[in-house]
């Protein structure tokens, strides 16, 4: 029976540990992902509390469970996630253990991006043997700034209608949003002209926006099937076809291993990309524009490189 | 707040009492053998049965990933137990490879079905906090008949029970917790009652891994660590203290 104070003392020191939650006014907004923190931060400015669940060095398809996780969705007034079952690993059970109905799919707390774009890549039939892919089409929109516009534009509505006070905040900043992304991107197209008709292997399917927006085009990919480590003689095709596709470079993200991008690019004598893919995924982005600008920057050296 | 970081460990601290009231004694049974990666091995095959059954075209529904891990991990367990009789003391080596085997085996069958390989996830890499107190339920009832079994029985003694015990325990914790925590839940204990050498070692090990889930949760609260690694680094810490205690009391004798 000594046990019993060693209970009654633990869970003394447990309520005194406990983490604590800023108290305040503002808007608590929980993000799955870097680039939607950024994005609610900017049409949010002072009035949004922004926590992000993810770092742009993580894999957004799975996440370890840390107590901060669950505390802060239960404190959440909003919480902006890409959806289309990209968090599928991992939000669903944050959400029921959260037990906030603020936040739960349906409620004007709950902000799926890919609900407000048009999804590419959605696949015409549903087999399990074609890899880890999501029935309802690519979820890594954040490739195309123009999808960030649309999604500005939905997701300043959103804030709006949750925090009528600050309405007129999340309005006016929302249209200079909007403004400037409007203006950079057409900076950015013009840059980007050399990029047009590019032909490049990317190391796991999470490109197409990006690749549909500079008119690049993806004629292989690293991966078999999404999720799918690569055997010898799927790579040993892929180096006979870069060559005659004539394929400029590799890509891959900020968050994978860059083995298998380098592998390939030493065999084939093109050079590996590595694209911030979100926002702090590479030192420059450091905010949505820095994001685009550095991406650019980077597949423009990649081409470059290649002579 | 206070009560809301309560609410939010609670589940994972039941769920960790229930580990460590299977696996403390099961532990120090698995250091006298010294067959101490026997865990991860049969949680290994535990996953493969899953990954076959899916293979199979099973559709993958609560109980039909149940009953194939475990049918797998009995399997398992069943060629230890032959082994273990005709090759006893290459045992250690044996679950070895029956580890690394299960894992290539899982990779290969990866390349026709990706999908089993979330399965997969579900069900080595548990993680504590997202434990439901639905999910402790049935655990509940399971661990319970363990235990009785463990009272009635010397398990080390009855081979055939020890194994089948086993193997049913650790294909129910890691789905509850993931293989690290079960691997620490099961050696840490039983390891520290070694070092400290106590006449009782049993009670030691329990008292020894409730303080060690305790600090373990907290600190990860505090600290937001992801919490099953921070309650592994500090059970692995608290050996660590134990190892520091005996060497000075050894310098002081």
């Amino acid at each position: 029976m000594r046990k019993i104070p060693i209970v009654t003392f633990l869970f003394a020191v447990f309520a005194l540990g406990a983490t604590s939650l800023p108290a305040s006014a503002k808007v608590n907004v929980f993000a799955c992902e870097p680039e939607w923190a950024a994005l609610t931060t900017a049409l949010g400015g002072e009035d949004v509390e922004v926590f992000t669940a993810t770092t742009a060095r993580q894999d957004p398809h799975q996440i370890q469970a840390r107590p901060a996780l669950i505390s802060r969705l239960r404190g959440a007034d909003l919480a902006v996630c890409t959806g289309a079952e990209l968090e599928i690993g991992w939000m669903p059970v944050l959400l029921r253990q959260s037990s906030n109905a603020k936040v739960q799919p349906g409620a004007p707390g709950y902000f799926e991006a890919t609900q407000q774009v048009k999804l590419l890549e959605v696949p015409t039939r549903l087999d399990r043997a074609e890899g880890d892919i999501h029935p309802q089409g690519n979820p890594h929109i954040q490739g195309d700034p123009r999808n960030m516009q649309i999604i500005a534009a939905a997701l300043a509505k959103r804030l709006a209608a949750i925090d009528p006070a600050h309405a007129a905040g999340y309005t006016e900043r929302g249209k200079a949003f909007d403004e400037k992304l409007a203006q950079a991107i057409q900076g950015w197209q013009k840059e980007a002209t050399p990029l047009k008709g590019v032909n490049v292997v990317i190391y796991h399917k999470e490109w197409i926006y990006l690749t549909n927006w500079l008119g690049m085009h993806e004629v292989g990919t690293i991966e078999p099937k999404p999720g799918v480590p690569p055997g010898s003689a799927y790579l040993a095709q892929l180096l006979e076809e870069i060559p005659q596709k004539n394929v400029k470079m590799v890509i891959y993200s900020a968050y994978q291993d860059p083995r298998a991008p380098e592998f390939i690019s030493a065999k084939a004598k093109i050079p590996a990309v590595m694209l911030p893919f979100t926002v702090g995924g590479t030192e420059a982005s450091r905010d949505l524009f820095d994001l685009y600008e550095d991406t650019i920057k980077r597949l423009l050296a990649g081409v470059a490189a290649h002579g | 707040m206070a009560e809301a970081s309560l609410d939010i460990l609670w589940p994972a601290f039941l769920a960790g009492l229930l580990v460590l009231a299977t696996h403390v004694p099961l532990g120090k049974l698995v250091l006298d053998r010294g067959i101490v990666f026997i865990d991860l091995a049969i949680a290994q095959v535990a996953g493969l049965g899953v990954v076959i059954a899916d293979f199979l075209g099973w559709e993958p529904n609560g109980w039909s990933v149940q009953v194939a891990a475990v049918a797998a991990a009995l399997i398992a367990a069943g060629f230890l137990i032959w082994t273990e009789r005709h090759l006893a003391l290459l045992q250690e080596a044996v679950i070895g490879v029956v580890f690394v085997v299960a894992a290539s085996a899982e990779i290969i069958l990866f390349g026709f079905n990706p999908h089993g390989a979330e399965h997969l996830k579900d069900l080595l890499v548990g993680q504590i906090l997202w434990v439901s107190p639905a999910q402790l339920l049935p655990v509940l009832v399971l661990y319970a008949a363990v235990l009785a079994i463990y009272w009635r029985f010397d398990l080390a003694r009855q081979r055939v029970l020890f194994y089948a015990v086993f193997a049913v325990t650790v294909t129910a914790s890691v789905q509850l917790v993931g293989v690290f925590l079960v691997f620490a839940s099961l050696i840490v204990p039983a390891l520290a009652a070694r070092i400290v050498d106590m006449r009782d070692p049993l009670r030691f090990a329990y008292v020894f891994g409730f303080v060690g889930y305790v600090l373990g949760l907290l600190g990860s609260d505090m600290l937001d660590f992801p919490t099953g690694a921070a309650i592994v680094c500090t059970l692995a810490a608290m050996a660590a203290v134990t190892l520091i205690v005996r060497a000075a009391k050894s310098v002081a004798a």
